[in-house]
């Protein structure tokens, strides 16, 4: 009977996986081989490809042509992405700086309240976020929630210019990421076992020590996760960085965005997300490098 | 002598605004000499590990002082006192070595690396534990871990060592070795131990005093000696080994005994100590191995009264005998097996149960 079910060990778990291979094949695998294909395609003028083979989008990251036809160095690119890291650096480790003590205060909270407040910070993300991002720009914009009642009480004299800045940019990063950064470092935290603490005090450890020798330390894994989480999307963020940055402080995903919607250049674009997702890659690489080395370090657990 | 530590009217109040709060701790007051092995002794819930937890600091008192040494600690953090404790589940990082886990006080007490080094190893050496200074706790037993926890808390040379039933998670044979050897370590280090447990057995065999705790209240502060042959009230004597209770009425007493009615009519003679009254209603007490057992025509001169055998229960090295001894009046005594192994008595066997009136004693109701 069900001659055709496998009967070996490997066989059934390869039957048991294979909805999850089949959906990671369809959804991510196949798209990004298109979008590897088409990086080395020639553009067609009213959008999509031309089935012919270049490397010109590629060339196009690093030079371009001048009046007389020569090949040279174009920075312009190069510059774009990497103020894309930094301003993602940037609102990586704003996250972090508000996102610890929210998600430690939440740990410290009774077992029953802290579901509540888990629950509170997932609000956001049933509203749209390009909606979410444009209540910024009523917050920090000219004549804005900020400005006006500085300017009404004459601490400030003329517009603080906050909107389309490199700033801004980085606060609505914050702002969309930070739930992200929450979550894993809550999800660690609460694992921690609470007496280590007082272990720590009772070892002459100051409030300050027994956050950075034991608490930091011990939820590292969560840190470095939120960190990861928080990272990855800002680099391919385009809604922040157009909304707020009003377009001229161009960051990755808003380039690779403007390559598909305007420009028609879908290999610049699919070549510039070739290049998005080899930097990430590297990073993550190294750190499993670093993680199982460490792993290993600290013994089986 | 100065007091290593003095606990003056301690009460501690757990969520005193809401509307039920918990006293833990009621006008507690004891004094812990120094070089002294003192154990708080008491069923769980009675407050021992909050007084404990008072001392080290994690809690605030609600009323009273603690005294160490004769300086006020109420109002310092745990990290200010000079007070270390072996946690009950030991509590080491898990993030870091044996060894760095020992110099994790010494650390944050800014000693030279030199020292610090140097003191890490005594203190392994102490407990046993150098060879596995570079493990990490995950790596260790409950026992080495148990160890490491108590070389961690000794490295900073405190004044005063608090130990939360740390002998709880081991099993029966360490915890036995671990309690000479803590002893031993007391003594070689001549530091104040504070002791928590709930294992009578261990207070007997550990402390130089016990205090026995129950509801709050310190029942009785004595040696084990005292704690065992002359408790105070009839929690002491029932929390401290196995004991027969016999409450009655006294009808006579003179300067070394009182008589009293148990029953209908059983008449049994006591120590007198004192204060006592005719028609006073009273419990009497007697320890099971206080009592000796005979077959009936091997009785001794002491006087005996008969007794027939309604319950055994055999525990290896001796086995306790239910006796009925008329009158409603029943009474747990031990024997030891015979040297073939087989027991003395069988099920139903009349005895001669003997014990003397000094055995017996009265307790405050």
């Amino acid at each position: 009977m069900n001659l055709w079910l496998p009967k070996s060990a490997a066989g059934k778990r390869w039957l048991g996986l294979a909805p999850s291979y089949f959906i990671i094949g369809i959804f991510m695998l196949v798209p990004m081989v298109i979008m590897g294909v088409f990086s080395f395609l020639e553009p067609n003028p009213y959008g999509g490809v031309k089935p012919v083979g270049s490397l010109a989008a590629y060339v196009k990251l690093f030079f371009e042509y001048d009046l007389e036809d020569n090949l040279v160095f174009n920075p312009g690119y190069i510059n774009i992405i990497f103020r894309s890291f930094q301003l993602s650096f940037g609102a990586t480790l704003l996250c972090l700086v508000f996102g610890f003590p929210v998600a430690y205060y939440i740990t410290l909270q009774p077992e029953n309240r802290r579901n509540f407040y888990i629950y509170l910070i997932t609000i956001p993300f049933w509203t749209n976020l390009l909606i979410r991002t444009f209540a910024w720009i009523i917050i920090l914009g000219r004549g804005g929630v900020i400005e006006t009642p500085l300017l009404a009480a004459g601490i400030i004299e003329d517009s603080l210019r906050m909107m389309y800045t490199d700033g801004a940019i980085a606060i609505g990063l914050t702002y969309s990421y930070l739930p992200l950064m929450v979550l894993p470092i809550y999800a660690s935290l609460e694992k921690l076992d609470f007496r280590l603490l007082e272990a720590a005090s009772d070892l002459y450890a100051s409030r300050l020590e027994v956050m950075t020798k034991v608490v930091i330390p011990l939820c590292k894994p969560g840190i470095i996760a939120g960190c990861i989480l928080v990272f990855i999307p800002c680099l391919g963020a385009f809604i922040a960085p157009n909304l707020l940055g009003g377009g001229k402080n161009l960051m990755l995903g808003s380039l690779v965005q403007f390559q598909f919607a305007s420009a028609r250049n879908w290999p610049f674009g699919a070549a510039l997300s070739m290049l998005l997702l080899s930097a990430v890659v590297i990073m993550l690489i190294f750190y499993a490098r670093a993680a199982s080395k460490r792993a290993s370090m600290e013994g089986s657990d | 002598m100065i007091a290593a530590i003095d606990i003056r009217g301690v009460t501690k109040v757990y969520n005193p605004t809401s509307n039920q709060p918990v006293k833990a701790l009621d006008n507690v007051s004891l004094t812990i000499n120094d070089n002294e092995f003192f154990t708080l002794l008491g069923p769980s819930g009675c407050g021992k590990t909050t007084l404990l937890r008072l001392i080290a600091g994690f809690e605030q008192v609600s009323g009273g002082a603690i005294m160490l040494f004769d300086e006020e600690i109420v109002n310092l953090e745990p990290n200010q006192r000079p007070i270390n404790t072996v946690f009950q589940h030991y509590a080491l990082f898990p993030h870091m070595t044996v060894a760095d886990n020992v110099a994790f006080g010494l650390e944050r007490l800014r000693k030279p690396r030199s020292e610090i080094d140097a003191t890490v190893e005594r203190v392994l050496n102490l407990v046993k534990m150098k060879e596995l200074g570079d493990r990490r706790p995950n790596q260790l037993s409950g026992g080495q871990q148990q160890r490491v926890a108590l070389a961690r808390a000794l490295a900073p040379s405190p004044k005063v060592l608090l130990l939360d039933e740390p002998l709880s998670a081991l099993d029966l044979k360490l915890r036995q070795a671990m309690r000479e050897e803590l002893k031993q370590l007391q003594k070689e280090t001549g530091i104040t131990f504070v002791f928590v447990t709930h294992d009578q057995e261990e207070a007997l065999a550990m402390s130089d005093r016990i205090a026995v705790m129950s509801n709050g209240e310190v029942q009785q502060i004595g040696g084990p000696t005292d704690i065992y042959e002359h408790p105070v009230n009839r929690f002491v004597a029932d929390f401290i080994g196995d004991t027969n209770f016999l409450d009655g009425e006294i009808v006579s007493f003179n300067d070394d005994l009182v008589t009293c009615r148990i029953g209908a009519q059983s008449m049994f003679e006591a120590e007198n100590s004192g204060g006592h009254s005719i028609g006073d209603k009273v419990t009497l007490f007697l320890r099971p191995e206080k009592i000796t057992l005979s077959a009936p025509d091997q009785a001794s001169n002491v006087k005996t009264r008969p007794g027939k055998v309604a319950n055994i229960v055999y525990l290896g090295n001796q086995t306790a005998y239910t006796l009925d001894m008329g009158d409603g009046i029943e009474l747990t005594a031990q024997a030891r097996p015979r040297e073939d192994g087989k027991l003395p008595f069988a099920m139903g066997d009349s005895l001669a149960v003997g014990f003397s009136a000094r055995a017996l004693r009265v307790l405050a109701q």
